[in-house]
């Protein structure tokens, strides 16, 4: 009868019948031993072990949750680029802010169809804030001239 | 949370209403209680932006060549800017609207629209500047 060794990397197990070997869970990648074989060898490269992996299922390959195909991404919505709103800020009040809202829009469509989901989000974010604070910026410079104005006519300049 | 939502698109709706009654009604140009650009009060050149609330005057009162006299990029855009929002508020738009999305506002449309913005103020300068001195000739000439 053929004594089967198997190897952790620093223990070795053995010696073992074939039927013994099929229990221990072993996997392809599992050095293995026998006395025609001369050195260690992955179980999955010897032909007489192959039927002891039958049952084993391949190695699972993780689908990535953040990167999806093209064709997928072809198909669905990008987050909020506010380019629209970016261009009605330069448009009307606060230049730089609008100019950097645009930039953040156009990396929200570049990582998007790179398929860098959470980045799309994350410049979406960005592109918002930019948006938003000159938004407000620009009302109040807008309120506060019209104050100062008010007064300085109520004052009698 | 629908009350609320209600009270603020009653307040923008009246807001927009009454700036749109006021820029109707007054010539922002020349008009104090209008609130002038930083850029062009620091600089004393024009930003992309500058004739933007002359432009609305115009347009609010349907004159299209003055409003494009004042600020041409904002009485050209109008219409761009209505699709976007309109693409925006799609909720789950189809395949083909993507696609069309993704022409009119994907990345190299918005490198395109920022080379338009940037050459447009650019050359707005280089007009009023070239204004200005044939202004400065003439008042020197006299």
């Amino acid at each position: 009868m053929k004594k089967y060794f198997y190897t952790d990397g620093t223990n070795n197990f053995g010696p073992f019948t074939l039927e013994e070997l099929r229990e221990k869970n072993i996997t392809r990648e599992t050095k293995v031993w026998f006395q025609e074989l001369g050195e260690w060898k992955p179980a999955g490269t010897v032909p007489e072990l192959t039927d002891i992996f039958k049952l084993v299922p391949p190695p699972i390959t993780k689908p990535n949750s953040n990167f999806n195909s093209m064709e997928n991404l072809n198909n669905q919505k990008p987050p909020k680029t506010w380019l629209v709103e970016s261009i009605l800020v330069t448009l009307f009040c606060c230049l730089p802010f609008g100019i950097a809202g645009i930039v953040n829009a156009s990396k929200v469509e570049s990582r998007f169809y790179a398929g860098d989901i959470d980045g799309a989000n994350r410049s979406s974010e960005e592109a918002k804030k930019w948006t938003t604070v000159s938004f407000w910026i620009g009302l109040a410079v807008g309120v506060i001239y019209l104050i100062v104005v008010i007064a300085g006519a109520a004052s009698g300049f | 949370m629908v009350f609320s939502k209600i009270l603020k698109w009653s307040i923008v709706i009246i807001v927009v209403t009454i700036l749109a009654i006021l820029y109707r009604t007054y010539n922002p140009s020349g008009n104090i209680y209008f609130p002038k650009c930083p850029f062009r009060e620091l600089t004393g050149l024009k930003c992309p932006g500058c004739g933007s609330q002359r432009a609305v005057h115009y347009l609010l009162n349907f004159d299209i060549l003055n409003a494009t006299k004042e600020n041409a990029i904002l009485v050209l855009s109008l219409p761009y800017i209505l699709t976007g929002l309109v693409f925006d508020l799609l909720k789950k738009p189809n395949g083909e609207i993507l696609k069309w999305r993704k022409r009119l506002f994907g990345q190299k449309a918005i490198f395109v629209i920022l080379t338009i913005i940037i050459a447009f103020w650019i050359l707005r300068n280089i007009t009023y500047c070239q204004q200005s001195v044939a202004a400065i000739r003439v008042s020197v000439v006299i």
